[in-house]
């Protein structure tokens, strides 16, 4: 078999409020744990970190500091590309189990809203496992251009809000690239967990965790969105990380 | 502190039952897929029940991006029956623990 490169690629650009690259380096370390796979971190900082490829300046980091994820085609240094927000704790294997497939690339579709009411469902950006295609060129590409003229895209998609969301563009592009059709079924096949209140800890007891928000969740040990980004920035969430990395 | 207050801060610390068991449930559908000669397979008992049963040694099935897959149907077989198996008792095992963690 021929020998294919396989990584993590995770954007982080620091703005004011949020230091992107430190939430990123917590994730490489869950990712490299986790997952075993080299991790490359797309950003415009220095990174102090010994393990992992950091390709300081591509991307520009623009004011917007979201908004260069379609290049992650083009900077990607690997033949299959988990690409993954830097606030996406990466705690179990699954999307290991989306390499081993022949698909092009796999986006989140399930447990989203729609863009607008006569719009349609959005993707989760967060979370992109791509293989290096003609296809998946051309989906990346459309999302550039899609991001170019976001404007003209909104009012064709009647999308609800106007800021600029990776996670509209990739749903509009999927959209055109397979001939105007949702392409549902050829997404990521389980839901995504979200915690989107504020965190106060995540705490390790052996194979579950118990994420602590107003209520606490007792869960099994998987993969987190993450959308308070003071708790991914104390030092608790650091903390979290040692455990975690601690462990077998 | 009051004891109004002690009360509604037990009562934010306290677990939702449900909840739990739900993304629980959500987890082991996700456990549940399994790779195999580049196709994507969710192991169900029918899925095992009609590998056992199906008579020849090769086959082919429609995996979850309905894609044809070829199958070797003993190496299939065994590959879904430990995984089920390891899932399910995964399943089991953690669902014992919420029940113990329930508060509400």
């Amino acid at each position: 078999m021929q020998d294919v490169s396989r990584g993590v690629l995770i954007f982080a650009f620091n703005t004011e409020a949020v230091d992107y690259v430190a939430i990123a380096e917590q994730t490489a370390r869950l990712v490299k744990h986790t997952l075993g796979l080299p991790v490359t971190i797309i950003t415009d900082q220095e990174v102090d970190n010994t393990f992992t490829n950091v390709r300081a300046g591509y991307a520009g980091g623009t004011a917007w500091r979201n908004g260069d994820r379609y290049t992650a085609y083009d900077v990607s240094p690997y033949d299959e590309t988990i690409l993954i927000d830097s606030d996406y704790l990466v705690l179990d294997r699954s999307l290991l189990t989306l390499l081993d497939t022949t698909e092009d690339y796999r986006l989140q579709h399930n447990g989203v809203g729609n863009m607008g009411v006569l719009s349609l469902d959005y993707v989760w950006a967060t979370a992109i496992v791509f293989k290096r295609t003609e296809k998946t060129r051309l989906l990346f590409n459309l999302v550039g251009r899609i991001q170019r003229n976001y404007s003209y895209y909104c009012k064709l998609y009647q999308l609800r809000e106007r800021n600029f969301r990776n996670d509209y563009a990739f749903a509009i592009a999927n959209n055109i690239i397979n001939g105007y059709t949702p392409n549902q079924s050829q997404g990521i096949p389980w839901p995504m967990l979200t915690i989107d209140k504020p965190v106060k800890q995540i705490e390790v007891n052996g194979d579950m965790l118990v994420v602590r928000e107003d209520m606490a969740k007792f869960i099994p040990r998987q993969n987190l969105h993450i959308i308070d980004k003071d708790y991914l920035q104390s030092d608790l969430h650091v903390k979290f990380v040692d455990q975690i990395c601690t462990q077998e | 502190m009051s004891e109004l207050d002690q009360l509604v801060t037990q009562i934010k610390q306290a677990t939702d039952y449900q909840t739990n068991k739900r993304i629980l449930r959500e987890k082991i559908l996700t456990d549940l897929h399994v790779a195999y000669n580049n196709g994507l397979f969710k192991v169900s008992p029918e899925l095992i029940a009609f590998l056992a049963t199906w008579p020849s040694d090769e086959l082919f099935l429609e995996d979850t991006y309905e894609n044809p897959i070829k199958i070797v149907r003993t190496e299939f077989l065994s590959l879904c029956q430990d995984h089920y198996q390891r899932v399910m008792n995964t399943w089991h095992i953690q669902f014992e623990e919420i029940k113990r963690a329930r508060r509400i």
